[in-house]
This record gives structure tokens, C-alpha cells and sequence, in this order.
């Protein structure tokens, strides 16, 4: 029988900043490694094909920084996936700068390794490439425009990681479940339950009841694991993990990852007491040839955005005929057909507007708004009374530049001979 | 027959992906849950969402005392157009269904 493994799951979003009490609780309860997810698809194509991130450099750099301490401090590994939201190449060494930064600022040292994830768009063309959901299948064109393109990665690229000697993993795009179960895995814990803690503790305690932020603490020990929130007010009753199992998933009994696929159909939940459970039964079943989930996004235009409202009744019930009628009078006044309107109405009395142009450029943007909204503002129609105006604007100007606008253009399976030449490790000794 | 939102202990919706969309409907108890199952007829739910019922899933997940919901996004999380980028408000139309 193995010795028990205790594993922190730091935060299932770094940079938005972690709640202080719980981590400091985890921390001293000695875990074996600190791990934390950086990133996700949620947040949508912008990340991806700016290569930006969502959070802040402030609050990034503080939740960085209160993690490479407290991992130094231990002598364990910390290691963190999908750097910088969305994994890719900007992401990934906008990660590492703030990492070495903080090394330096605070005299820290330890080998530092980092996984990149973009996968050539070359890769693509071949064979094996299967869209997931409702994706399109993929052009020509779609791969033409694609920014950045990442494959996520799984425990393979880790354990190579920390094979090499590695301290710290920055990992570019990478199955939120990788950063969790490669230290099991690579002391030998049983795969089926070190998968599904993995799985469990990726969002921290949103598995608890009531679910939070808060740093979760798992123990591998036996045939099972143990789970146990950081933070006195949050339960992990079986109800709460078995429902965990739901979120974010098509499909509560099966999780596909890389190398196999985790099955939860004998997983068995039971209470320890009012604040911890154990779980075990889950199988794993590698799979003979790797897939790797690929995502891209690139630029789709500018964007452009107007904000308005209108309270008259006469106005909101006529909006079914009036929009189409002003988008046809404008279309006749802005010539060549270069950009598209999608406008949400929101409310029922009163109603808020938000009209979305994608065009070529900023100020083309600017021009259909603008002409959209005076021709809106005087539109007129039968039994009018609002001849003043028909909208309302809470802003001046009321039109807004919302930057470029992406799209997601990649979003399949891809099948992968080795997985290895996919992930790149690079280690440097940061001092 | 009483309307989900006042019979559910939990409805919530969230992107499984960006091309599908998840609801999860937890129930107080297994009686509760196996009350409500028959009202989660595919196309009854598809003609909620304006989708055909060969698009809608229906999974009943008993060690969580939960009915799960999966469906296609109309559009790709983020196209121009979308309302709910996460997600996490798709799950308003379901409220009325009568269990």
C-alpha cells in the first residue's frame, strides 16, 4: 500500500485572486505539490487569438507570486496549466516573464520548466481530424486566419516535466485534469482514482456545498481518494462531488482525455463526516492511439458596439419591423455590404439595445453605427408618438470600439502517433 | 403538477465546450428525481430551445440526484450574435417545464 499523497488544488482560476485563509490552511497541511489551472475555452475565441489573457498583470503576478513562495518554502512542485488563459506561445511566455520577475524580486531559485502547446497548422492537414459538437468542419480559410492553434495536453508532458528535474511547470493549454495527476501517476498511484481526483479538484472547492474559490485539499490513499475544502464553511458531502461530476460535461459517466478514458460508472461516495468524503471505483482505460482536443481562434473583423434603450411601448412592440426597416434605409446610404449587424434586444417594458457591428476596420465600425443609430432614433412608423426620438442613450458617444473580433475556427480531435513531440519541455535554473 | 423552478433544488446551465450547452437539474431526493424524468421528453425540452428532439440528450445521473440536459449551442461560443458566451443562462426556458 502506497503512503497517503496530499495534493492542493490552489485555484481553479488563477489571477482572479485566491481567497487567503483557505490557502494558507492547505499550505499547512503539508501537501506533496500545489497545483492550479490558469485557463479554459469558457472566456470564449478572444484570448485565444490575441494571445492576451483575462486577468490582470496586478492580480496574475500576486496569486504567482503567493504560490512560487509557498511551493519554495514546502520544497514541492507547483505546477500550473493553460498559462495565461488560453495556453498558447504569448500566453505561455507572458507567464513565465511574470514568473522569472518575481524570482528575481525575491531572491527564489529552482529549476523552472515550461510546456509549450501550439501544434504546427501544418499537423491538421493530414488525416484523423474530427470536429466536436456542433463545429463546423474545417476550411481552408478558417486555418488561414487561425492566430494561434493549441492541443491539450496531458499527464505525458508533466511527468517529462518533472522527470528533467522540474520545480515549477508553466504549461501551455493542458486537460485541467494533467496538472493534477501527473505527480500520482508518476509515483505509481492507481490511474482510476488518481484521474478522477484530478477531475474533482481542478475547480477547487466548487465541488463543496456551498461551492467557492477556496483552495481544496485531496488525499490518495488506499483504492480512493479523500476530499476536503480548505475552507471551514464548505462541505464536501457525496452529494456535492457526485454532483461535481456533472459540470461542464455531456456526459457524467465517461471523461475522454489523452491517453484513455476515465470511467465513472462503479464510483462510489461516501461520507466521512459533515465536512470530507471518500470516493473510489473509478476505471481507467487507456486508449491504443493518443488524441489530442485541439482549439484555435483568429481574427474576424473590428468590432464595433452601440448602446441604447427605448421605454416607449408603441417603439418596443414595432422593434420586429422596425430594425430590419432601418438596416435596409441604411444599407442603401453605406454602400458596399463589407459588414454585418447583429443587434440583442434585452427587457420587456423597458428595453436595452445592444447593436454589434463586425466590419474591415474601426472607423468603418464607427460609420454603420453611427448611421444605424440616427436613422433608428428617427425612424418613422405607423401610430408614432415618439417623434422626439425613439431610443434612449445612457453614454456619449453611444457607440463604442470593442476591438478586433475572433472566432473560434479550430475546435476537434486530433489523433496523434506520439505525444511527446507535441509538447516541447524547455527547463532553465532560474537564480 | 408544479413548474421545475419551484420543484428542482438546483437548474443550472453552462457551456460543455464551445459548441454544446449543459444543463444540470438536482433534485432534493430519488423520489423527486424519478417524479420529474418523465416530463424530460427530448422534443418536449427541443421545442423549448427551438431545436429537433434528435439534438437534445436527456441522462438521468442518480448518484447525484440530477437530470442532465445537453444540447448544441445555435451559435459557437463567442460568433458574432451570441448572447451568453459561458453559457450560463441557458437554463430560463426549462423553469416553466410542469413536473
Amino acid at each position: 500500500m502506497k503512503d497517503a499523497l496530499r495534493v492542493l488544488a490552489a485555484s481553479g482560476q488563477l489571477g482572479y485572486g485566491m481567497p487567503a485563509a483557505a490557502l494558507a490552511a492547505g499550505i499547512a497541511r503539508e501537501p506533496h505539490f500545489i497545483g492550479a489551472d490558469m485557463g479554459s475555452i469558457d472566456p470564449g475565441p478572444a484570448y485565444l487569438g490575441s494571445g492576451r489573457m483575462a486577468t490582470s498583470p496586478e492580480m496574475t503576478r500576486r496569486d504567482l507570486g503567493q504560490l512560487l513562495r509557498a511551493a519554495r518554502k514546502l520544497g514541492v512542485p507547483l505546477l500550473i496549466g493553460s498559462a495565461g488563459t488560453a495556453g498558447a506561445r504569448p500566453h505561455l511566455d507572458a507567464t513565465l516573464e511574470l514568473v522569472r520577475a518575481i524570482a528575481r524580486e525575491e531572491g527564489l531559485r529552482f529549476r523552472l520548466a515550461s510546456i509549450a502547446a501550439d501544434i504546427p497548422k501544418a499537423m491538421l492537414r493530414g488525416a484523423g481530424l474530427r470536429p466536436l459538437g456542433a463545429m463546423r468542419a474545417l476550411t481552408d480559410e478558417d486555418l488561414e486566419r487561425t492566430t494561434h492553434l493549441v492541443g491539450q495536453m496531458g499527464t505525458e508532458a508533466f511527468i517529462r516535466a518533472l522527470d528533467a528535474g522540474a520545480e515549477v511547470v508553466i504549461a501551455g493549454r493542458a486537460c485541467d485534469t494533467a496538472i493534477y495527476a501527473a505527480v500520482p501517476l508518476r509515483l505509481g498511484y492507481a490511474p482510476g482514482p488518481a484521474m478522477h481526483m484530478a477531475k474533482v479538484i481542478e475547480c477547487a472547492s466548487i465541488c463543496c456545498e456551498p461551492g467557492g474559490r477556496d483552495a481544496m485539499l485531496a488525499t490518495l490513499e488506499g483504492d480512493g481518494f479523500v476530499l476536503e475544502s480548505m475552507h471551514p464553511g464548505r462541505a464536501a458531502t457525496p452529494l456535492s462531488v457526485a454532483a461535481h461530476a456533472l459540470y461542464e460535461q455531456d456526459d457524467p459517466f465517461t471523461v475522454e482525455e489523452p491517453e484513455g478514458t476515465l470511467d465513472l460508472r462503479a464510483v462510489e461516495y461516501q461520507a466521512i463526516d459533515a465536512r470530507r468524503t471518500r470516493v473510489r471505483g473509478a476505471q481507467w482505460r487507456p486508449r491504443a492511439r493518443p488524441t489530442v482536443k485541439v482549439e484555435g481562434a483568429g481574427p474576424l473583423g473590428e468590432r464595433g458596439v452601440l448602446l441604447c434603450s427605448s421605454a416607449d411601448p408603441k417603439v418596443i412592440a414595432g422593434l420586429g419591423e422596425i430594425l430590419p426597416a432601418v438596416q435596409a434605409t441604411i444599407g442603401e446610404l453605406l454602400g458596399a455590404p463589407d459588414y454585418s449587424l447583429h443587434t440583442r434586444v434585452y427587457g420587456e417594458r423597458e428595453v436595452f439595445l445592444l447593436v454589434e457591428c463586425i466590419a474591415p476596420s474601426a472607423a468603418r465600425c464607427k460609420s454603420v453605427l453611427g448611421v444605424f443609430k440616427q436613422y433608428l432614433l428617427h425612424h418613422g412608423f405607423p401610430g408614432r408618438l415618439s417623434t422626439g426620438g425613439n431610443i434612449a442613450f445612457p453614454l456619449t458617444p453611444p457607440e463604442l470600439d470593442a476591438g478586433t473580433a475572433y472566432r473560434f475556427t479550430v475546435y476537434h480531435v486530433m489523433e496523434a502517433a506520439q505525444l511527446a513531440p507535441l509538447f516541447p519541455v524547455s527547463i532553465e535554473d532560474v537564480k | 403538477m408544479t413548474r421545475l423552478a419551484d420543484f428542482a433544488r438546483v437548474v443550472r446551465s453552462k457551456n460543455a465546450g464551445p459548441t454544446l450547452v449543459t444543463i444540470d437539474v438536482l433534485f432534493a431526493d430519488a423520489a423527486q428525481l424519478e417524479r420529474a424524468l418523465p416530463a424530460f421528453e427530448p422534443a418536449a425540452i427541443a421545442a423549448l430551445y427551438g431545436l429537433a428532439a434528435g439534438e437534445v440528450r436527456i441522462i438521468a445521473y442518480r448518484p447525484a440526484l440530477a437530470i442532465k440536459v445537453v444540447m448544441p449551442r445555435r451559435l459557437v461560443a463567442g460568433e458574432p450574435g451570441d448572447r451568453d458566451v459561458y453559457g450560463a443562462q441557458q437554463h430560463a426556458p426549462l423553469l416553466g417545464l410542469q413536473v
